[in-house]
């Protein structure tokens, strides 16, 4: 069959939303995130490149003294000046930092995985299960994490692997309730009992069903939880339960600094400051990713559809 | 509703059974022997006598096997005795409660000025959600969730009380040294109060009574103050009891920072210095006052909203 006079061929209708060029592709894939975590995500990235290639262009060695420069306010030789031991602050703050986000990623990753599979696996199988996981999560809540990590340190000394274990140990229980939540949801799901008919088996579903559609979620909660495990690890090591010296973290640096805080202040404000910051751009990537997700969850509008074209 | 609080109340009796037992295992799982320790910790000596730690040993009771030690400890510590500090054998007991009494004043100041400016604030944003100054409000949350206390607080002391003067930079003897604490404390639950109360509005006012009170012709603020605020404060009572238990036990940066005699930095001293007997103590009064706080909410709700009563599957 022709196409009816009047009616414009498709091709024209669908040239318009067509965008050319490399620019124009990025711009489209771009535009698909909140500008929250454009921004957040590019600053923390860039945090992560300094702090991979801090062993080479780290301009001192992070331990070496200097008793005769200490205290010296930033100037060109010591951009950032350096503390009461004659160290380069900067350096100290590009190695503390390895420490630092390092432990909250290894944390946030560990408490991920278990955390979502606990959540799916316990709305999946319920009952008694899902009773005994719940519980244990609300008394985890309960137990503020600094205990368990003060009860940790005591078993086991301080230290990185310590510090890592405390994390996981109390830092699962978002991850599982945001995940139940999901399952409990895909649960009532008309493929999903679908799959149930046909025989599929637990594992099969959470992999093949479940688990797709929490990944955005997820991701999200992990940038969130990032930020607050950066600030319990400085936390900790702030208590003089962490990285141990001479090597230190941020949270060391800001407790080795509050003796001369009158003295030089930008001891006490620079590793704060870089907490901070870092802490704020993942939070900042988080919130703009789970945005982006609530947005891709909404009927999207389907501009390659020539509606009207053909009726 | 008398079944439903007796569930509970069984449920709290088996929930301090268990902790008492973790309370009790743990602080030996670390230390190697507590003989030793306790000897240590007086008199600080590396070379101990074998003598001497065999007749600590005995006077702790520390020769019988673990189960007649735990039956022992928990029979002292039902009708409240934890036992004396190995440090300065002082009472647990006293211990405890005294870093208690300042650890509620400090957590009740920090959370009241939480909820003070949280709950307008997340009233403002949830009337005209989405809009300029909702996005404002949020951005100003997430930059609070990310401010550490441990920074926070340095640097209050050197504004407010080195370079300013105007409040005391640490300890617990005059009224206006709770300030600084509460307020570098009040920042993370404002920021979380805030959003719970945020999204509870947002759900309210989209219900249908709102809408109806709406069409009746109430103004917005009538509707506010009558009917939305009201309904959406049970989450916010949520929060804030987690935040109080959490915050009783959990100040430890602060109270350790600002040199406050509080549960936090008790139970800081005690795992620094082995102090067995303080811990086990202070982590059996931290549990107990959350699970309690928790139990305390529940039955509370139950009294707002029986429908609590019948099931959770509602919510």
């Amino acid at each position: 069959m022709g196409s009816a006079p009047g009616i414009a061929p498709a091709e024209t209708i669908l040239r318009p939303q067509v965008r050319v060029g490399a620019v124009a592709r990025l711009r489209d894939v771009l535009g698909g995130f909140h500008w929250t975590f454009l921004v957040g995500g590019t600053f923390f990235g860039f945090v992560c490149l300094i702090l991979l290639l801090t062993p080479w262009i780290a301009p001192y060695d992070p331990i070496t003294q200097v008793l005769t420069d200490r205290l010296q306010a930033p100037s060109a030789e010591h951009l950032l000046g350096t503390d009461h031991l004659g160290r380069d602050v900067l350096s100290r703050l590009m190695h503390g930092g390895r420490f630092s986000v390092s432990i909250a990623a290894i944390a946030v990753l560990i408490t991920g995985v278990t955390g979502t599979l606990l959540g799916a696996l316990s709305a999946r199988i319920g009952g008694v299960f899902d009773e005994a996981i719940m519980r244990l999560v609300d008394a985890l809540l309960a137990f503020p994490e600094v205990l368990i990590a003060l009860f940790l340190v005591f078993i086991l000394g301080p230290g990185y692997g310590t510090l890592i274990l405390a994390l996981a140990l109390s830092g699962w229980t978002p991850f599982a309730r945001l995940t139940r939540a999901i399952t409990l949801e895909i649960n009532t799901k008309e493929y999903i009992e679908a799959a149930e008919a046909l025989g599929c088996s637990r594992t099969f579903i959470i992999f093949r069903h479940v688990l797709p559609n929490a990944i955005g979620p997820v991701l999200a909660q992990g940038f969130l939880r990032f930020g607050h495990q950066l600030i319990s690890v400085g936390g900790l090591s702030y208590l003089g339960l962490g990285v141990q010296p001479p090597m230190s973290d941020w949270g060391a640096m800001l407790a080795d600094a509050q003796v001369y805080m009158i003295r030089s202040p930008w001891l006490v404000i620079i590793p704060g400051l870089a907490i901070f910051l870092t802490a704020l751009s993942v939070t900042l990537a988080g919130q703009g990713l789970r945005q982006s997700t609530l947005r891709r969850d909404r009927p999207a509008a389907t501009p390659l559809e020539p509606t009207g074209a053909v009726a | 509703m008398a079944r439903f609080i007796a569930r509970r109340l069984a449920l709290l009796v088996v929930t301090l059974f268990v902790v008492s037992l973790i309370a009790f295992i743990v602080p030996y799982l670390g230390g190697g022997d507590p003989a030793r320790q306790i000897l240590r910790s007086r008199v600080s000596d590396l070379a101990l006598d074998p003598a001497a730690v065999e007749a600590v040993r005995q006077q702790f009771g520390l020769d019988q096997p673990i189960y007649v030690q735990y039956a022992r400890w928990l029979e002292a510590a039902v009708v409240g005795d934890f036992g004396k500090s190995f440090t300065n054998r002082q009472p647990v007991v006293d211990m405890v409660s005294g870093a208690l009494s300042v650890s509620i004043v400090l957590a009740l100041a920090a959370l009241a000025l939480a909820v003070v400016i949280a709950v307008p604030l997340g009233i403002l944003a949830a009337v005209r959600a989405g809009g300029r100054r909702d996005s404002a409000i949020l951005t100003l949350t997430q930059g609070l969730v990310a401010l550490p206390e441990y920074w926070l607080a340095p640097l209050g002391m050197l504004v407010f009380a080195v370079w300013l003067g105007v409040l005391p930079a640490a300890g617990w003897t005059s009224p206006e040294s709770v300030i600084l604490p509460a307020a570098v404390l009040s920042l993370r639950p404002l920021a979380y109060l805030l959003g719970v109360t945020r999204a509870s509005m947002i759900n309210v006012l989209a219900s249908p009574y709102i809408v109806a009170a709406r069409a009746r012709g109430l103004s917005q603020v009538r509707t506010l103050r009558r009917h939305a605020v009201k309904n959406s404060m049970v989450p916010v009572m949520t929060l804030f009891s987690i935040w109080l238990a959490g915050t009783l036990g959990g100040s430890v940066v602060v109270e350790v920072i600002f040199a406050i005699p509080g549960l936090g930095r008790l139970m800081y001293e005690a795992v620094v210095n082995a102090d067995v007997p303080v811990i086990q103590g202070g982590v059996v009064a931290t549990v107990t006052l959350a699970i309690v706080i928790n139990t305390l909410t529940d039955i509370g709700y139950a009294f707002l909203n029986p429908a609590v009563v019948v099931g959770e599957s509602r919510g």
